[in-house]
């Protein structure tokens, strides 16, 4: 009878943390939605690797969004990422790993939590995304975006590597 | 005023370039690296004015691998042809690895006769002997030059200890952090001390395709720091000098100390 008690307060008492901890302020977490392409390429054709981040106004990574890749040893030809995160932590880039994806169209979503899942402060950041390919080309494209309770949307320009994207933060 | 301080530092430049030696450099394949079981490099070792064209072979035998675990290893193997030398080494764990190539300290006298500059291995003690009857200017200098570079693989570590001989380099930002129009701060020590005022130039890969070398001359501050912001990616050769009297010494009349170092901005 005690421990069928103890068993239902632990069972609560788990619900409630877990209650607590997914929503501090009560409100649910902004959304960035980014519809990404790679572009259709002509001739040979290796799958490029791509990793998207976000960093804050000082130019400081708070969050990986995605990573694509197959062997650590093109991981440094992610320049901007690998420089600024990659290379730091290593278990970062274990758990965010997955395969490369070819030409297409891949619409992705993720809350605006930093690296930790904590949500992210309201204020100016910076969406980074890199595409790298072998016996093709690197591009890099920067999105300056608020987190201020406003829904915005941005198209980002096509580069040699990706078609337009569309990215939109939604409170 | 502005104008005034630019002209004094120009002036200064001017001056001090004409210390500036015959440039050595080290060349790796990667200063970057992402490995999961070890990478090779391979590390080219040359006497040459031009950045980075190769020129006179340096021997490999001085090249010295200081580990991210502090150790001190050696090239795996090297050859030497007639333009450079070649060094090969397997990085087995993660963190920075200094390769240097390093010249022994000597002491070197130098004279005029007839109008000619000479130099001879000897220090101000056993000159005497070893120096012409009608020898002019004669100098003795104590010389160090330290021919480093920077290879990390995965995480970064400080691997910069320093040993307190002439002139050193210190980094103050990391080498694999150095990316194009980002700031890069670099500290020197002479005898172990900041020393201000070191002659550093600074010059891009590819000098011989522009007519402008466009090498970046600074002189080091108060706190012995040069600060600069490379404005392109790409591999680059710094070469700073450094020299003071020694009235003192029964063995030199003055010290002077060389640090070429080869690093490279990321693209951004």
């Amino acid at each position: 009878m005690k421990l069928k008690t103890l068993g239902l307060t632990l069972f609560f008492l788990t619900f409630i943390n877990f209650t607590v901890v997914a929503n501090p302020n009560s409100s649910t977490p902004t959304t960035l939605n980014i519809e990404l392409t790679l572009k259709q390429q002509l001739g040979e054709y290796h799958p490029p690797y791509v990793a998207s981040w976000i960093e804050n106004s000082q130019g400081k990574p708070v969050r990986t969004l995605l990573l694509w890749r197959e062997q650590a040893k093109w991981l440094k030809d992610i320049r901007r990422w690998w420089r600024k995160v990659g290379k730091k932590d290593a278990e970062l880039v274990d758990g965010i790993t997955s395969a490369t994806r070819i030409t297409g169209k891949y619409p992705l979503s993720f809350l605006a939590e930093n690296d930790e899942k904590a949500s992210l402060k309201k204020g100016k950041y910076t969406l980074f995304i890199e595409v790298v390919r072998e016996n093709g080309g690197r591009a890099i494209i920067r999105q300056p975006f608020s987190l201020n309770g406003e829904k915005s949307t941005f198209t980002l320009a096509a580069t040699n590597e990706t078609d337009e994207i569309k990215f939109s933060v939604t409170p | 005023m502005k104008l005034k301080k630019l002209i004094a530092l120009t002036l200064t430049c001017a001056i001090s370039t004409q210390a500036f030696a015959h440039s050595r450099w080290i060349l790796p394949t990667h200063f970057n690296l992402s490995a999961e079981n070890g990478e090779w490099i391979m590390v080219d070792i040359t006497a040459s004015n031009e950045t980075f064209n190769v020129d006179k072979a340096m021997g490999a035998d001085l090249v010295k691998i200081m580990t991210p675990d502090g150790k001190t290893s050696r090239p795996s193997s090297t050859f030497k042809g007639h333009r450079k030398s070649v060094a090969d080494y397997f990085l087995k764990e993660s963190g920075t690895y200094k390769i240097t190539n390093n010249s022994n300290a000597a002491y070197m006298t130098t004279y005029e006769i007839d109008g000619d500059r000479k130099r001879l291995s000897a220090n101000k003690a056993d000159r005497g002997g070893k120096l012409p009857k009608n020898a002019k200017a004669v100098q003795t200098s104590y010389r160090y030059s330290r021919v480093e570079s920077y290879v990390t693989m995965n995480t970064p570590s400080n691997n910069f200890k320093t040993d307190g001989k002439l002139l050193e380099l210190v980094p103050v930002t990391h080498p694999s952090d150095i990316a194009e129009n980002e700031k890069v701060t670099f500290a020197f020590l002479f005898n172990g001390k900041a020393q201000k005022n070191v002659s550093v130039e600074i010059t891009a890969d590819g000098v011989r395709y522009r007519n402008d070398p466009k090498t970046l001359k600074l002189l080091s501050d108060a706190k012995g720091e040069i600060t600069f912001t490379p404005q392109h990616a790409g591999r680059y050769l710094l070469v700073a000098e450094h020299e003071e009297n020694t009235p003192k010494s029964a063995l030199a009349d003055k010290q002077m100390g060389s640090v070429f170092l080869t690093f490279e901005a990321q693209l951004n």
